[in-house]
């Protein structure tokens, strides 16, 4: 039977026909704005830029491995390709992409006009750019190790005593250190504005346990950025004394520890793996109930096992140190926690599951990259729970094993669910649909060359190759394994070339989206796309935790199934 | 008047733009910048960070600085853009059910427990019989953690050790009641034969498992394990938490054994295709409501 749903809403739409201005002035306005949605796409243009640097940067590394005996690169420019490519990655293009679509999206979800501290926003976003502006200054202004480099080049872990002026003359770590220590500050202040925008400016209705799974994500991600990020800094300043004023934290020469660097990174570092996946996660809660025409399975559940994995993830971070030789006590202890995080992790495999199960799916190209996200998330866990294990550490530890286990997490999970996320918000900040048919090659492309790459890459680790190796002789049996992983990072660049220009496009002739092309339940969908710079003319009140479902149909709405409204409604039914 | 009402309701107060973040964020950057190039630029850096909490100071002392922003509006319909929906018959109780109540957690965390008490007696005995002592299985067991312990001589796995105590408190408390959880989760699903399930199916399947992947993770703990005796042990463990999970989940009732494993599993539910009545009556407060 055909259903129109009567409108019960009245929105507000500012009129769109501007007179042309002139570009200085929308330069202007964009760097003087506290928007929260111009600074949360000011932050993924800003990612996207270094996502392509730092994947010419992994192309280059790739071309150098894929050959034994290779001399494309210098041996000292590849030690400055994978410190940069790792570096970059995490913090300038991982956290801050996320950032930016939690800043967009989070007050819209919530029925907020902007978020917390607008100058807040403005100054993080500003300062974490500024960060990763200095650590490419390095190139122009470093001296790296053995005085021939530019770029830091100690890894984007650093190890002591690598660090220390002995073995890295010349400022290329100093410039690791600083812009570290600059995007942290930005890192802190978009956290601290995102908890603060989801306690305290929910729409009425909006209750915790109304919240948008999206939401609840944020807020678990920026708790552990609270968490994580100082000790980093903290670390990132007892570097500097050791290399500016003599002291001797991290020189074991001096009575200093080596290991106590490693212990402070990886305090951070791996909770820095839940602060770039969580987000993801965000994403997939909101996009696979959509795709599957249904409500998330066990709502209650993924904010228990959310919050779950931060809080387990802070005490996971040794299991990158098993072959420091940790003890037995130690060696135990950080197995349990590692695998234990696989409990609440799979619960959410399992709801999403469910949630596809039974649903009527919609296989869109956003679609698509969250189911590629289930399975290779799930083979991500696997490899990790095998990690997990010290003596199984201890034969793969720092080899090309480890290298594909957590690129199956940054890219088969993160980056395919942060493609997904593209798809799904893009026609709500441009207004425009992006195409589907460039959306499904990109997708299968991707796919390809991601399997093609990381699958094989276990190869080379189970054979012995290490990480961070420059060059390898022919008779080790790596050669066919390097040459197919290359190739495949060949196609993974075509993939994202198409979807660069699926972006481009759509933006300029892209069908006109609306304001619900997905007839989707969250907030976000109530407004026009692209929404009005105050979001709503009138705030919205929300009676369930699908506000749009209930909009469209009010005969079978949401609020009525839900826990503390259907006890004293039933209640009160009772005693008439 | 109506005019100056009007146009209150056709503005809104947003934060001013301003670009005092934006220069104390480059004046921060410089100050760190200079570190690495001259100090001239921190100190360049500096003066532009002080001018950008002057600034900032100003937007928000002694009030935060607004603009209005102009709003227009117009009604718009929020509908589904399916204009098709095909909807199944409504039943009395209008939306499907489902069996949320199959399983609690304290019935897990009891039949872990009582089974893991019960694992422990057949391990015992083996240490007894086999190496004249009661620690030996415990020690054994600690050897999962303290990798050293696993090539230890028998001698020393047969003495008392406080730490393999504990250790091996841990993982067998831990391990025990995680399987007692997982046995309340799982055993509703599947409430026939649930003896042999319990009892027999899943330790026979688990000690496979744990056989195949020790040989690969500790060889050497792999051979001193006696399977026999893992076996036995198991099975205590798997018939006392299947007993004690059955004994207090409280769903084999008839009704919903009769449910096909998606329902009893809680993915979704087909109340339409049984008479709602059949479920309704049941006083079973573990029945799918």
């Amino acid at each position: 039977m055909a259903t129109q749903t009567p409108a019960t809403e009245v929105l507000d739409l500012t009129v769109r026909k501007a007179p042309r201005r002139h570009w200085l002035e929308v330069l202007h306005d964009w760097v003087t704005t506290v928007d929260h949605k111009k600074i949360g796409l000011m932050y993924i243009g800003y990612s996207l830029i270094f996502l392509v640097v730092a994947g010419v940067e992994a192309l280059l590394m790739r071309i150098q491995l894929a050959v034994p005996n290779n001399h494309f690169v210098s041996p000292q420019v590849f030690n400055g390709l994978f410190t940069m490519h790792g570096t970059t990655m995490v913090f300038f293009v991982g956290m801050p992409i996320l950032f930016g679509f939690g800043n967009y999206l989070i007050p819209l979800m919530i029925g907020a006009r902007d978020m917390a501290f607008p100058r807040l926003n403005a100054f993080s976003f500003w300062i974490s750019a500024f960060g990763g502006l200095l650590l490419y200054f390095s190139y122009l202004g470093g001296s790296g190790l053995y005085g021939a480099g530019s770029a830091p080049d100690v890894g984007w872990f650093a190890y002591a005593p690598l660090t220390a002026r002995v073995f890295s003359p010349g400022h290329s770590t100093d410039y690791w250190t600083l812009a570290l220590l600059l995007s942290g500050i930005g890192t802190i202040g978009t956290a601290l504005n995102i908890v603060a925008t989801t306690i305290c400016m929910r729409c009425p209705g909006m209750k915790m346990s109304r919240l948008p799974l999206l939401v609840w994500l944020y807020l678990v991600t920026s708790g552990l950025t609270f968490v994580a990020v100082g000790p980093l800094t903290a670390a990132q300043i007892m570097l500097m004394l050791d290399r500016y004023v003599g002291s001797h934290f991290f020189d074991t020469q001096a009575g200093g520890s080596a290991v106590l660097w490693m212990h402070f990174f990886w305090i951070f570092g791996h909770p820095e793996v839940y602060i770039l996946v969580l987000p993801a996660f965000a994403f997939a809660n909101e996009i696979i109930p959509v795709f599957s025409r249904k409500a998330i399975f066990g709502y209650p559940a993924m904010v228990a096992a959310s919050v779950g994995i931060g809080f387990i993830s802070l005490s996971v971070w040794a299991h990158h140190m098993f072959t420091v030789g940790l003890g037995p006590g130690a060696n135990t202890f950080f197995t349990l926690a590692t695998m234990i995080i696989s409990v609440p992790t799979g619960i959410k495999i399992f709801n999403w599951l469910a949630t596809l199960w039974g649903g009527k799916i919609h296989f869109t190209a956003a679609m698509m990259f969250a189911i590629g996200f289930l399975f290779q998330f799930l083979i991500a866990g696997l490899t990790g729970i095998m990690l997990s294990v010290a003596p199984f550490d201890w034969q793969l530890g720092n080899s090309y094993f480890v290298v594909a286990h957590f690129h199956y997490v940054l890219v088969g999970a993160i980056l395919f669910m942060i493609f997904s996320a593209f798809y799904y918000w893009y026609p709500k900040i441009t207004g425009r649909m992006l195409s589907e048919r460039l959306g499904k090659w990109h997708f299968w492309l991707f796919l390809i060359g991601f399997h093609l790459t990381f699958d094989l890459m276990h190869v080379p680790g189970l054979l012995g190759m290490p990480r961070r190796i420059y060059t390898y002789e022919a008779d080790r049996g790596w050669m066919i394994w390097n040459m197919l992983v290359s190739s495949g990072a060949a196609i993974q660049a075509v993939a994202t070339l198409l979807f660069v220009f699926n972006m481009v496009w759509s933006y300029f002739k892209g069908a006109v989206a609306g304001a619900d092309p997905w007839d989707a339940w969250t907030l976000e969908w109530s407004t026009t796309s692209p929404p009005p710079s105050y979001n709503f003319a009138k705030i919205p009140s929300v009676g369930s935790r699908r506000p749009l479902w209930d909009l469209k149909h009010p005969e079978d709405p949401d609020s009525d199934y839900e826990m503390e409204q259907s006890v004293p409604r039933k209640r009160s039914e009772e005693s008439k | 008047m109506h005019g100056d009402h009007s146009q209150q309701k056709n503005e809104l107060q947003l934060p001013s733009p301003t670009a005092w973040p934006m220069v104390l964020a480059l004046g921060i950057a410089l100050v760190l910048t200079g570190m690495v190039t001259d100090g001239i630029v921190s100190i360049l850096g500096g003066i532009l960070a002080v001018a950008g909490m002057v600034g900032w100071f100003w937007q928000v002392l002694p009030h935060e600085a607004h603009e209005a922003v102009e709003v227009s509006t117009e009604e718009v319909r929020i509908v589904s853009s399916r204009t098709l929906a095909a909807r199944l018959p409504i039943g009395p109780m209008h939306r499907k059910i489902i069996p949320v109540e199959t399983f609690r957690i304290v019935t897990g965390i009891k039949g872990g427990i009582a089974g893991g008490i019960a694992m422990a007696v057949p391990a015992v005995i083996f240490s007894v019989l086999k190496y004249h002592s009661i620690w030996y299985a415990m020690n054994l067991l600690a050897a999962g953690g303290f990798i050293s312990w696993a090539g230890a001589s028998n001698a020393f796995l047969s003495e008392f050790h406080l730490r393999g105590l504990l250790a091996a408190l841990v993982i067998h408390g831990l391990t025990s009641l995680l399987v007692g959880l997982l046995y309340g989760a799982m055993l509703p699903m599947f409430p026939k034969y649930p003896i042999l399930t319990a009892g027999f199916m899943v330790p026979l399947l688990f000690t496979g498992i744990l056989r195949s992947a020790l040989g690969i993770v500790s060889p050497i703990l792999n051979q001193r394990i006696d399977w026999f005796w893992f076996v036995i042990s198991q099975i205590a463990f798997g018939l006392v938490c299947g007993f004690v999970v059955n004994l207090q989940a409280k769903v084999r009732t008839p009704q919903f054994q009769a449910l096909p494993f998606s329902v009893r599993a809680g993915l979704h539910s087909d109340l339409d295709e049984r008479k709602h009545g059949e479920l309704t009556d049941s006083d079973d407060k573990d029945t799918p409501r």
